[in-house]
């Protein structure tokens, strides 16, 4: 043993391991444990001072030790440059100086000797012990940290480490216990374990951990250690030592560094958010504040100090200010946003105007608060075809709108929306079978053409490639003849090309208007907008019927005057021109006139002679067929006439049957109006008629119409009858005008004027005469408002009668007149006189 | 009756887009040519007063509070100050301050035109647009008062600026601090423009203008 003695200072002695194996066999490989660390854990102390404690080293050169530590309670001056010397129960013996030595790892149990030497060189004490291999705990190394790296934006750390996998068997389940501290104070913040397997591979461990506070507030801290379950080992396991701490050093550090930390978050509402502020040397932070509030100041350093805010508010457009007063007039400040993340597209709905882009709209849903860069970003992906797109959408709009290309020969689509922001991400999906989402776009260049008059060839654009799909449109037929109507028509869509459909059955010389829309035939989805309105009047064509025509004599008989009526737009296929006159005897041309617009009568010198009249409306497209009337006017005696009956709307003629009139009836009437010669009108009506309603929109009320009946022989015309009337009869217009003829003391004559049949406005019945006494006075009511109990009335009913006799009256007394005319209608307003009655010449005698 | 008075500066300022380079200040006269002038400054000092109100309540607190007065951070210096002495500025000549008048305004202008684009509101926007032609307004009133009284307009930005390469803010925070600052330079400079052309109203009144347009006349 002495010779390990040098200058009697122990030396340090190793011995491999593997050296003791040979003598076993050498051809196996070290035993697993020999690449790891063992500690004695329980030792029969040689000394009950001192513990002896044991690990074994370096697993890198497979070599086993067992360590042996002390731990001495002898004072210092004693254990000054002590020497020990280990020996094992192979009489190996290790020399040290310190209070620690490595031994082999016993293959079950061993004893060892130590002695400890004094400096002189003298022995100082021997035990001997005995080491049991279950007794040894297994303790792995420290592991080494390979990087920590800061993320400073996202307050995040990354530590690497590699596991010296290689150097254990494979399968270990291997723990983690991870340390982050921080501040300079070394403050504990977060202990976490992190488990993996050892695969006898050296993997690289990566373990990310996001700090609540900012990594530029303070300097933040690592460390790391490691538990190895090797279970082929018997004796206890333990935690290795914690790693060399790894350093994130803060702002506080740098000699100048400064600012308000984080910067320009985006956070979600209801998170906490620390903020720090971070100064230069002598800098006092006087206020920190978040929005309009301050908040009290944790003191991270010296050189910082931070605030935390707790479930932050959605913040406005321009975000939430943070802001730090220092002394020295300084201030710093940051931003934060505080948002929601993006909601889930509501209303996913896809479709195709054309066939070369897809689009699709959707509503955002709930507002994010988050505005411009922070704002939500859209994409579009297409899992079919693997196709991505991102979307431009206006923040400002209700409703987005993406576009995705048509793919060729893909109709099946498989959407899917993506929506993210700084906060988070959503997405809506939506399978869409295109050929099921058309919704073309708007037909275009609508025109019409045609050379008929009942029909019309219309034609329109779409732009959009629909080869593969049919069109079904809808044209709309307006016209102010007739009700709107919808015409369909099924169609081989085409590639931006044109369209064109043939309407019929349309009436000539017709404003239309005509619109066009149109979807997909086979599966509907939407009809496309409608067209812009087209107008086109279709061509004329010939008149379809003679006009209703009626003819008249002068009153001096030598010229007949010849009356036709207009037609009706949808008789007269056009604009009417003239209209062609002529008159014939046998077949012979006495005359013939042509008639231009807009003249409705004409006049034919005949003298005394008679012939059939004919009348045919021309326009552009040609003649109507021709309407007949004959001259002849057959004489005819004790023609009456007759009182119409007023009906409000029109007058009510009636009239016997007359079985000759094989051809009907005729009721001609003559509107005046004002001094010109009055127009003449008529109605037709058939044999069998015995009575109608004549209607004509310019009969006014108070009027007095005069109607002849005239019967239709196939020889000619008789007038039958005269009818005068009334569509509506007024009250006359005035009272007639009346005069006292005589008074006495007892009675009045009075007299009054005939009325004229314009005053009358309606068939007069009567005349009524009210009187009581009274006097001229403006101021007194009148006589017939004034519900008078002395009123007394006379009627005349008699319209020859043209006075009256008023007896009974009191002498030299005033008395009021009020003479009145009525008609079915009512009564005219009344006239008044005032009269005196002679002073009574006679004795007041009572008879009787 | 300010309200009658901003009524008719407000018509009058229709007009604006109207009169290109206010070239009819010619004929108009410097008297006339610095009243309108004179007016316009009062009528934009008004309505920045309601602009810097909506806006500093879009930055939000503290620059809203009416106490906020913020260290000026070496940054803001890209904003023409209108900190000057005022006996230095009084000691200039006319032509000196209606210089210094036209390029701040000018300068002023394309950083409030710089503003539009962050705005996240629509009416704030809206407000924006209409501030900057009224201020693009000013340039040209001022440049007309320059011409009718004889002065060169500046070297530098003449008729529409164009941007500075001033570096845009790092942070969103700094960008507020820019926004306040330069509308707390524009009501400055504003309110000591005022100033400026109602001396110079009274140096140059209307009648002398008109003797002025006699004597060319012969």
């Amino acid at each position: 043993l002495t010779s390990f003695l040098e200058d009697g200072v122990c030396s340090y002695l190793k011995l491999p391991f593997g050296e003791q194996k040979k003598n076993v066999d050498e051809s196996k490989p070290p035993l697993p444990f020999s690449a790891s660390y063992f500690m004695f854990n329980k030792l029969s102390a040689w000394s009950r001072d001192r513990k002896v404690q044991s690990k074994l080293l370096t697993p890198a050169d497979r070599s086993s030790r067992v360590l042996f530590q002390f731990i001495s309670s002898y004072q210092p001056k004693y254990l000054l440059n002590p020497l020990c010397l280990f020996c094992d129960v192979l009489s190996r013996c290790f020399k040290t100086k310190e209070e620690r030595v490595e031994i082999p790892v016993p293959e079950s149990s061993t004893t060892v000797k130590i002695t400890t030497y004094s400096i002189s060189g003298t022995t100082f004490a021997t035990r001997h012990f005995e080491i049991h291999k279950k007794d040894i705990s297994f303790v792995p190394l420290a592991p080494h940290i390979l990087s920590l790296t800061p993320d400073f934006s996202t307050s995040t750390l990354t530590l690497k480490w590699s596991d010296n996998g290689s150097a254990f068997p494979y399968g270990l389940d291997a723990s983690w216990e991870i340390e982050v501290l921080r501040k300079e104070t070394m403050e504990d913040v977060t202990r976490e374990t992190y488990n993996s397997k050892l695969i006898h591979e050296d993997i690289i461990h990566s373990w990310n951990w996001k700090s609540d506070m900012p990594l530029e507030c303070t300097s933040h801290y690592v460390k790391i250690r490691r538990y190895i379950n090797i279970t082929q080992f018997d004796g206890p396991k333990d935690w290795s030592d914690w790693s060399p701490v790894e350093v994130v050093p803060g702002k506080d550090t740098e000699p100048n560094g400064s600012g308000l930390f984080p910067q320009d978050t985006v956070v979600a509402v209801g998170s906490n958010v620390t903020f720090c502020c971070v100064h230069k040397e002598g800098q006092q932070i006087q206020r920190m504040s978040y929005g309009a509030k301050d908040y009290p100041l944790i003191r991270l350093s010296s050189r910082s100090s931070a605030i935390r805010v707790l479930n932050a508010n959605a913040s406005s457009a321009s975000g939430t200010n943070i802001v730090c007063t220092m002394s020295e007039d300084w201030m710093d400040g940051a931003v934060l946003f505080v948002g929601y993340g993006p909601d889930v597209p509501k209303g996913l709905s896809c479709e195709t105007s054309n066939f070369v882009i897809i689009k699709c709209t959707w509503k955002p849903g709930r507002a994010t608060g988050l505005y411009k860069v922070r704002g939500t970003k859209y994409s579009l992906t297409e899992s079919i075809s693997g196709k991505n797109v991102s979307c431009e959408v206006n923040e400002m709009k209700k409703k987005h709108v993406c576009g995705f290309p048509v793919l060729a020969d893909q109709k099946t689509y498989s959407f899917i929306l993506g929506a993210s922001n700084p906060i988070g991400q959503t997405e809506a999906s939506l399978l869409v079978d295109l050929n099921q989402r058309v919704n073309p776009e708007t037909p275009e260049k609508l025109t019409a053409s045609g050379n008929s008059s009942t029909s019309v060839h219309l034609r329109w654009f779409i732009n959009g490639s629909f080869a593969e799909i049919r069109l079904l449109c809808e044209i709309e037929i307006s016209s102010g003849r007739s009700e709107q109507k919808v015409h369909n028509v099924s169609m081989p869509g085409g590639k931006f090309s044109n369209y064109t459909v043939q309407l019929n059955a349309l009436h000539p010389y017709t404003k239309y208007q005509f619109r066009v829309r149109c979807s997909a035939a086979d599966h509907f989805w939407r009809w496309s907008d409608w067209s812009g309105t087209l107008e086109y009047t279709t061509l004329e064509a010939p008149p379809t019927r003679g006009p209703d025509i009626w003819r008249e004599r002068s009153p001096s008989g030598k010229s007949l005057r010849i009356f036709w009526k207009p037609l009706s737009l949808s008789e007269a296929n056009g604009k009417i021109v003239s209209h062609e006159v002529s008159c014939y005897l046998l077949e012979e041309s006495l005359e013939y006139k042509e008639v231009m617009e807009p003249s409705n009568s004409t006049e034919i010198k005949l003298g005394r002679n008679d012939c059939v009249i004919s009348v045919v409306a021309k326009n552009h497209a040609g003649s109507s067929p021709p309407s007949r009337i004959t001259s002849v006017e057959l004489p005819s005696d004790n023609v009456k006439t007759d009182r119409a009956v007023a009906m409000g709307n029109g007058i009510y003629i009636s009239w016997n049957s007359f079985p000759n009139m094989t051809c009907g009836y005729i009721v001609k009437w003559c509107h005046s109006s004002g001094s010109e010669p009055c127009s003449v009108d008529w109605q037709k009506f058939p044999s069998n008629t015995t009575d109608a309603v004549i209607k004509s929109a310019l009969f006014r009320p108070g009027v007095r119409y005069n109607f002849s009946l005239y019967g239709c022989k196939s020889s000619g015309y008789q007038l039958l009858k005269n009818v005068t009337g009334y569509m509506k009869e007024l009250p006359p217009k005035r009272a007639p005008n009346f005069t006292v003829e005589e008074t006495s003391s007892d009675s009045i004559l009075v007299k009054w004027e005939d009325m004229s049949i314009e005053d009358c406005q309606g068939f007069l019945e009567g005349y009524r005469l009210s009187f009581a006494k009274g006097e001229k006075d403006a101021l007194k009511p009148r006589l017939l408002e004034s519900g008078n109990p002395e009123l007394k009335v006379k009627n005349i009913t008699d319209l020859t009668k043209k006075s009256l006799k008023i007896l009974d009256l009191q002498g030299k007394t005033s008395y009021q007149l009020d003479l009145q005319a009525y008609t079915a209608g009512g009564l005219s307003p009344p006239n008044s006189l005032y009269v005196v009655t002679k002073e009574d010449c006679k004795l007041n005698i009572p008879i009787n | 009756d300010s309200w009658g008075i901003f009524a008719f500066l407000c018509a009058a300022l229709c007009n604006l887009p109207a009169v290109p380079a206010l070239n009819g200040t010619e004929e108009l006269g410097a008297g006339q040519s610095i009243q309108k002038t004179y007016d316009l400054t009062r009528y934009l000092e008004h309505q920045l007063r309601t602009l810097a109100g909506t806006y500093l309540n879009y930055l939000g607190p503290p620059f809203n509070e009416p106490d906020f007065n913020p260290p000026r951070l070496a940054r803001a210096e890209r904003v023409p100050s209108a900190t000057v002495d005022l006996d230095l500025w009084r000691g200039l000549t006319d032509n000196a301050r209606l210089a210094a008048n036209y390029r701040a305004y000018s300068r002023l202008l394309c950083y409030l035109r710089g503003l539009d684009g962050q705005v996240g509101t629509v009416e704030l926007r809206h407000r924006l647009g209409h501030f900057c032609s009224s201020l693009q307004g000013l340039v040209l009133s001022i440049a007309g008062v320059m011409s009718s009284l004889g002065y060169p307009l500046p070297a530098g930005p003449a008729g529409p600026p164009t941007p500075p390469g001033a570096p845009a803010a790092p942070n969103n925070f700094l960008k507020k601090m820019d926004d306040f600052w330069l509308l707390k330079e524009l009501q400055t400079w504003l309110w000591r423009s005022a100033k400026d052309f109602n001396r110079l109203k009274k140096k140059v009144p209307p009648a002398v203008v008109t003797l002025r347009i006699e004597a060319r006349g012969f």
